[in-house]
């Protein structure tokens, strides 16, 4: 649709009666103030509980009885508050949806309610090795990047959160720019529309996706952080640093030379670390972005014994692929297999739907996806080389390890070649 | 699988690929079950006994290419628990014909993806193919069902790896060494009582004669079935399955064990210290096997109290009392009977006897009391969609219908089940309450925090009253 009516991305088929389907705000939990990290996702979640001043039980049932789920997504850069519909119960959905968008009733005994359950919530991930690995990689590696904020919040900011602040958020996130609304199964271009267009006429008008935040930088020199949590058998262990974002010219190039290096099963990271030596069930490499570069990360969980060489040995493989690229044969391997291996991630209405609103709230390239294939083909052994050299740090480096440090604290910090920083933190640390 | 219809095309077809061909690589073709509004499970067996169900489904490029062996950690023994998952670990390695790592290599490179899963009563390979390259995937999946290389290095290196999953899911997790507590007590007899993973003693001991002993036994083509579901002609698929499959000999399989677990006669409760924050609470009652009538109804009642945040368990403890941070139940869909299982989080603050009485109070109450139409309908509501939501891809279909298959014998099942739901009446959730829900056969599982004001138990396990 036009910029007179909503962005409306849509696609039929109706080979099973479902619908999937809701909206995303160009906007996420990155615009939190800082003593108030948390609001976006309490203030969506609110949202849902309290449509049209009902009681969240009341809209739980209502979903249930349609034969639908709506859930929500909160990133730093986008939102989404979506779900599934079986076909019979679309407009039903549509009117709820409604309500939660453009009625929501935020009570104050619900807002409280929902911060006592965050905080159980923030206790329950305590009980998480790889929870608590990948919480203390991003914040130790985006340190005072937006990125590198919680998106549920702590205790502090929780608690400091109040009824206005929540009515602010909804107010920042919630206009007819900001929002993008898809649809993909059995449902046909007017009803969907229909749908679509009551909610944003509901709406205020304008308030189009905020600036996304500057690229975060490089912490210098390798940091280890060691979250240490007694009795465990095994390690949790990623290590990497800043990575690229598809709106870099050399993104499909970094993308094969990652693949290489760590992107399948049968990548040089799980053949050296999983195969040849069993250290670890899983290893793998993954270049992950928002609206702006995210991490590049290695991420292996070896038993507590193997840890120290795990982690040398990720540090020399990482050393070799920078210095010595990767070859044509496997240049050519990884080019076959992301072009081919490309059908699935458009083999249904609702993916090939995801992939267009990835485009929108990530800040891709338009024809990303459409070209994914071409741009996989053009690329050289030349350019992945120098995407590993240009995109990839072996100096700045953030190692976050859980385990238990009296076990194996000693031999860990000798694994690593000129380590500049170490911080041992209790696991149970906000 | 009744075979409601046949296609007269498919049994032509059958007839003209079986020309020339020898007795192990004839097609038989059984006839044909419906799979939701549009599609036909279409059912063929190889002359050496290897199952075949296939469906025609041209809504993507891609073919879902499915083997399902009739082996699980059921088949094992005492001091052999964990060599069925292990076994699946090692059918990723060296062929006759193929290098180490030459397997996953050649997937990869025509963009497979692959996996593969083992549970109590089967093990599942699965791939994913773009349509082009279902040929050489059939054969690399045939290769490995015959011509698998066992040998020291890689059966060593594979333990290593199995015992690393063991800790991730099993040691260091709270929630998995609890669930695989709550059934090594509840079970003393059937071959459920062990963990699918095996315990780490018994995948240390494993040499490769074992492995070689194993893969003897039950991979051969009588002990499996294939399913294919996507976008590939049936010809081309029906020719190449007798191409790369036709010459492999049947075996004799061993029966599953006859084990019958005895009745329960008194509530099992045990009590364990874990590093966690908050106590936890495991319950497993007794419950039936998939295929009995009673599933169904109890399927439903577990989704009226455990079913979503609306749910009576849900909503008492997570939100009225504020007691719990996570409740959820499961009812599991096996052979033979299994558990009925109910899993709580407590809130900092709050002990396991709080949950476990405010569930009891709730159980109670399904005991005497028919639940509410509007309840019963939230809950049937609740499982058509899941399972709708299971069926988006051909992968989906291919699990869905494969599970059915190895389970029930009755790949349609899914929708069957499906098409029985209307007919459940609050009536009938009573009567599987009353038959299930009893104390004296059920199994509670305290989890207490270790350095908890009240943590006496030494980090051992402690039996207590009830």
């Amino acid at each position: 649709m036009s910029a007179a009516g909503p962005v409306l991305l849509l696609e039929r088929d109706a080979a099973l009666p479902l619908v999937h389907g809701g909206v995303c705000t160009r906007s996420g939990s990155a615009e939190d103030p800082e003593d108030r990290l948390g609001l976006t996702r309490l203030c969506q979640r609110l949202m849902r509980r309290t449509a049209a001043g009902m009681a969240a039980d009341e809209v739980d049932a209502r979903i249930d009885r349609m034969g639908a789920a709506l859930g929500l997504d909160i990133g730093h850069g986008s939102t989404a508050l979506s779900g599934t519909v079986v076909e019979r119960s679309f407009d039903e959905y549509m009117q709820l949806f409604e309500q939660v968008l453009t009625a929501p009733g935020f009570a104050e005994d619900e807002l409280d309610r929902l911060k006592r359950e965050t905080l159980a919530e923030l206790t329950e991930i305590l009980d998480s090795d790889q929870q608590l690995v990948q919480r203390w990689f991003l914040r130790s590696l985006l340190a005072g990047h937006p990125y590198g904020r919680t998106v549920v919040g702590t205790q502090k900011t929780l608690a400091a959160i109040t009824l206005a602040d929540v009515r602010e958020c909804y107010r920042r996130h919630f206009t007819r720019d900001n929002l993008l609304f898809s649809f993909a199964g059995a449902v046909d271009a007017e009803r969907a529309e229909r749908a679509a267009r009551a909610i944003w006429q509901a709406l205020p008008a304008g308030g189009g996706a905020p600036a996304a935040p500057p690229e975060p930088e490089e912490q210098p020199g390798r940091r280890l952080v060691f979250v240490d949590k007694p009795e465990r058998t095994q390690t949790q262990i990623l290590i990497g640093g800043i990575g690229g974002h598809p709106s870099d010219p050399d993104y499909f190039p970094l993308m094969v030379a990652n693949t290489v290096f760590g992107g399948t099963f049968t990548a040089r990271l799980t053949q050296e670390v999983r195969a040849k030596r069993g250290w670890s069930y899983g290893a793998y490499s993954s270049i992950g972005y928002d609206r702006r570069r995210q991490a590049f990360s290695m991420w292996t969980f070896p038993k507590a014994e193997d840890a120290a060489a795990c982690v040398a040995l990720e540090l020399q493989m990482l050393s070799d692929w920078w210095q010595g690229g990767i070859t044509r044969e496997e240049l050519d391997w990884a080019k076959r297999y992301l072009t081919q291996s490309h059908a699935f991630s458009c083999d249904t209405a609702a993916k090939r739907v995801g992939l267009e609103l990835d485009e929108l709230t990530s800040d891709l390239p338009r024809g990303h996806y459409a070209r994914f294939v071409a741009h996989i083909g053009d690329v050289t052994l030349e350019a992945a080389n120098q995407a590993i050299q240009k995109r990839i740090s072996l100096q700045n480096l953030t190692l976050v390890v859980v385990g238990t440090h009296a076990a194996i604290g000693d031999d860990l910090r000798r694994a690593i070649p000129d380590l500049a920083e170490e911080r041992v933190v209790p696991f149970d640390t906000e | 699988m009744s075979a409601q219809n046949s296609s007269p095309n498919l049994a032509a077809l059958t007839e003209r690929l079986n020309e020339g061909r020898s007795a192990h690589s004839k097609l038989e073709y059984l006839g044909r079950s419906k799979f939701g509004p549009a599609l036909w499970i279409e059912r063929f067996r190889l002359g050496n006994g290897l199952s075949v169900l296939y469906v025609e489904e041209h809504a993507a490029p891609t073919v879902a290419f499915h083997t399902w062996f009739r082996v699980g950690s059921r088949n094992e023994k005492p001091g052999k628990t964990g060599i069925a998952h292990l076994f699946e670990h090692l059918m990723f390695n060296e062929t006759e014909g193929l290098a180490a790592g030459e397997f996953d290599r050649q997937l990869e490179e025509l963009g497979a993806e692959s996996n593969a899963s083992t549970w109590l009563d089967w093990t599942h390979y699965d791939i994913a193919i773009p349509s082009s390259g279902f040929e050489r995937v059939v054969e690399l999946e045939a290769e490995r069902m015959a011509h698998l290389v066992l040998r020291e290095p890689q059966v060593a290196s594979e333990k290593e790896v199995v015992m690393n999953e063991r800790r991730y899911r099993v040691e260091d997790d709270v929630e998995g060494a609890l669930n695989e507590l709550l059934w090594a007590t509840a079970f003393v007899e059937h071959p459920y009582r062990w963990p699918t993973i095996g315990w780490m003693s018994d995948i240390e001991s494993f040499d490769v004669q074992d492995c070689q002993t194993f893969y003897r036994t039950f991979y051969a083509p009588n002990n499996a079935t294939l399913v294919v579901v996507g976008d590939v002609a049936p010809e081309r698929a029906l020719r190449k399955l007798q191409d790369a499959y036709g010459t492999y000999q049947p075996a004799p399989i061993p029966p599953p064990p006859a084990s019958v677990e005895p009745q329960q006669g008194a509530e099992k409760r045990l009590q364990v210290t874990k590093l966690t924050p908050t106590w936890k609470l495991n319950i497993g009652y007794h419950s039936p096997a998939l295929g009995h009538p009673d599933h169904l109804p109890l399927s439903v009642l577990s989704e009226v109290l455990f079913g979503g945040r609306s749910s009576r368990l849900v909503k008492a403890l997570v939100r009225d009392k504020e007691l719990a941070s996570d409740v959820r139940a499961s009812l599991s869909p096996l052979s033979d009977p299994g558990l009925f299982e109910i899993f709580v989080s407590a809130r900092e603050g709050v002990v396991a006897e709080q949950l476990l009485e405010v569930v009891d109070a709730e159980l109670a109450r399904v005991l005497v009391e028919p639940v509410t139409a509007d309840e019963l309908a939230r809950a049937t509501a609740r499982i058509e969609l899941s399972l709708l939501q299971g069926l988006s891809n051909n992968e989906g279909k291919a699990s869905t219908i494969g599970f059915y298959e190895v389970v029930l014998g009755n790949p349609s099942a899914s929708f069957e089940r499906l098409a029985a739901l209307p007919s459940i009446r609050p009536d009938d959730l009573l009567v599987v309450a009353k038959r299930y829900i009893s104390a004296s056969a059920r199994t509670v599982i305290l989890v207490q925090p270790q350095g908890d004001p009240d943590d006496d138990a030494g980090g051992d396990d402690v039996e207590v009253a009830a």
